[in-house]
């Protein structure tokens, strides 16, 4: 029991790595995870947009993309983005590794975004790009005026999903050798636990995470809680009740 | 040179119609729902569709503006003709109202920008004109109260009203009616047909689809009867829905008068 203790919660080796977990791990993983949040979110809309239209030009080369990447591992991703990239001599982000972590932790999400987008846009009652249409509104001014905005807002617990796992994913980043600086939560414990064999620094790693977490799951809760209300008691008055189904 | 001509509005193509229906089909899948429908509107005339449920004339509705193109035929609006290959539809569309059974208001903004929208997209307007204009349109109908409401929080009655508004902002040349009135609570219906009396009254173009027989028989100058895709019965109204003559649109009226 006692080496249990001595080698998850060791206080002197948590305490060893906390400041540098807090000031350079936790800001380094947050800035991989939100830029590659944001890029995904981006690419997955286009995505989304593709996989909507009847275009089979448009269409067909989004599907590939999306189950590509959602259906390799994550770890293998990384290495193709991270260390295959700068191999083959691509390097839009020169030699430094965080460029290619964020790029490829964008990669996957996007196609997890595009899914997310694309089932909240055809959650929209099609009642709504009837009507935008029927006032002589473009397409896609429809489905940026109204369906979107309404289609989003929809998924919103989905998204903030996918940005839990985009923060827990930046860890896998460790493996294309950050330096100092550029080091994440995960990859500054694992170096401590490769010089104490003791593996307090990654228990303290995972609290940060949790910190994180944690409280968006609730948050993504609370808000598909929400959402869920929202809809029944719009479901429950008399004026909308057609209008709804 | 054809191709220019076509975009600009030519009533000497429909001999001064509003509306030219011309041998409209619409298929889904192998099943066809709109059988060879000809039909002239003109201009000021309110026309008043009824027939059973399937019978099409939702299709037949949301064909004039596009919204379901029609499989074959012609459908010219005010001199344009919207089948032609190179068309500008939208701008066409926008001189056409449609109003929906289920109103279809924008949820996710107030009443205000509900009108509003398309003003400042379509027609280009800028913000504060838009609104104005949105102020007006909404007065006139007696919302002025509402315009920071969202839909959600106003009744039918008052949804079906500011979508009434929403599509005349646009000054439409023609208003398109689906069933305005069948998804509201009996003591909103008289609110919202009001309105379209105005309208009529004001002489706005107008085709109705609609249950409403009472309505048919005091506004419309005729009344089209649908069965099965095809156009069974037309007239003056007063005639069509007290002398019916095909045995298809008695069994009908008996059944909903
Ligand atoms: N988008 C669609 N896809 C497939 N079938 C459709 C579609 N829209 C309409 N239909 C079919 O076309 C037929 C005519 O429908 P339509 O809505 O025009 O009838 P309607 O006369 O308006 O009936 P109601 O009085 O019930 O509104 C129906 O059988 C319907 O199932
Ligand atoms: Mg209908």
């Amino acid at each position: 029991m006692d080496a249990f203790i001595h080698t998850f919660f060791d206080i002197g080796e948590m305490l060893k790595v906390f400041p540098t977990l807090l000031t350079e791990g936790l800001k380094n993983t947050l800035f991989i995870a939100v830029l590659a949040a944001l890029l995904g979110l981006v690419i997955g809309m286009v995505l989304a947009m593709m996989l909507l239209s009847r275009s089979w030009f448009l269409k067909f080369p989004a599907r590939l993309y999306v189950d590509i990447f959602r259906g390799l591992p994550a770890i293998l991703t990384i290495s193709l983005v991270g260390l295959g990239l700068p191999a083959a001599d691509i390097r839009p982000f020169g030699r430094s590794p965080i460029g290619y972590a964020v790029l490829a932790v964008a990669l996957i999400s996007a196609a997890y975004c595009a899914e997310i987008f694309r089932s909240g846009i055809q959650s929209v009652n099609d009642g709504q790009m009837q009507a935008g249409r029927s006032l002589g509104m473009t397409y896609l001014q429809t489905m940026r005026k109204i369906v979107v905005p309404q289609g989003v807002r929809n998924v919103l617990p989905a998204l903030t999903n996918r940005f839990i796992i985009d923060i827990k994913e930046s860890s896998l980043v460790y493996l294309l050798g950050l330096t100092v600086g550029q080091r994440e939560l995960y990859f500054i414990a694992h170096q401590q636990q490769a010089i104490s064999y003791n593996s307090s620094a990654l228990v303290a790693a995972g609290i940060c995470y949790l910190m994180m977490t944690v409280p968006l799951t609730y948050l993504v809760n609370a808000w598909d809680r929400r959402l869920r209300e929202g809809r029944r008691s719009l479901k429950l008055k008399p004026a909308t009740r057609l209008s709804e189904v | 040179m054809a191709t220019t001509s076509m975009q600009r509005p030519d009533m000497s193509l429909t001999d001064g119609a509003a509306i030219r229906l011309r041998d409209i089909r619409k298929s889904f899948g192998s099943i066809e729902v709109l059988k060879g429908v000809s039909l002239d509107i003109a201009p000021q005339e309110v026309v008043c569709i009824i027939g059973p449920s399937g019978s099409g004339k939702s299709t037949l509705l949301k064909c004039i503006n596009l919204l379901q193109p029609p499989s074959s035929g012609t459908i010219i609006v005010n001199g344009v003709e919207l089948t032609a290959p190179k068309a500008d539809v939208n701008k066409a569309r926008s001189t056409v109202g449609m109003v929906f059974q289920h109103f279809n208001l924008f949820p996710h903004v107030d009443i205000l920008q509900n009108v509003a929208m398309a003003l400042t997209t379509v027609k280009r307007m800028p913000k504060r004109e838009a609104e104005r204009i949105a102020r007006m349109q909404l007065e006139r109908l007696e919302l002025g109260a509402l315009i920071h409401k969202r839909p959600a929080d106003i009744s039918g009655g008052q949804q079906q009203r500011v979508a009434i508004a929403r599509a005349l902002a646009m000054e439409p040349e023609v208003m398109l009616f689906d069933e305005a009135t069948s998804a509201l609570d009996p003591e909103l219906v008289k609110g919202v047909l009001d309105v379209m009396k105005e309208l009529a009254h004001s002489g706005m173009t107008m085709v109705v689809v609609t249950h409403e027989m009472g309505f048919a028989r005091e506004v419309a100058d005729r009344v089209v009867f649908m069965d099965d895709g095809v156009i069974a019965e037309q007239g003056v109204a007063r005639e069509v829905l007290t002398a019916p003559r095909s045995p298809r649109l008695q069994e009908f009226l008996s059944q909903v008068l």
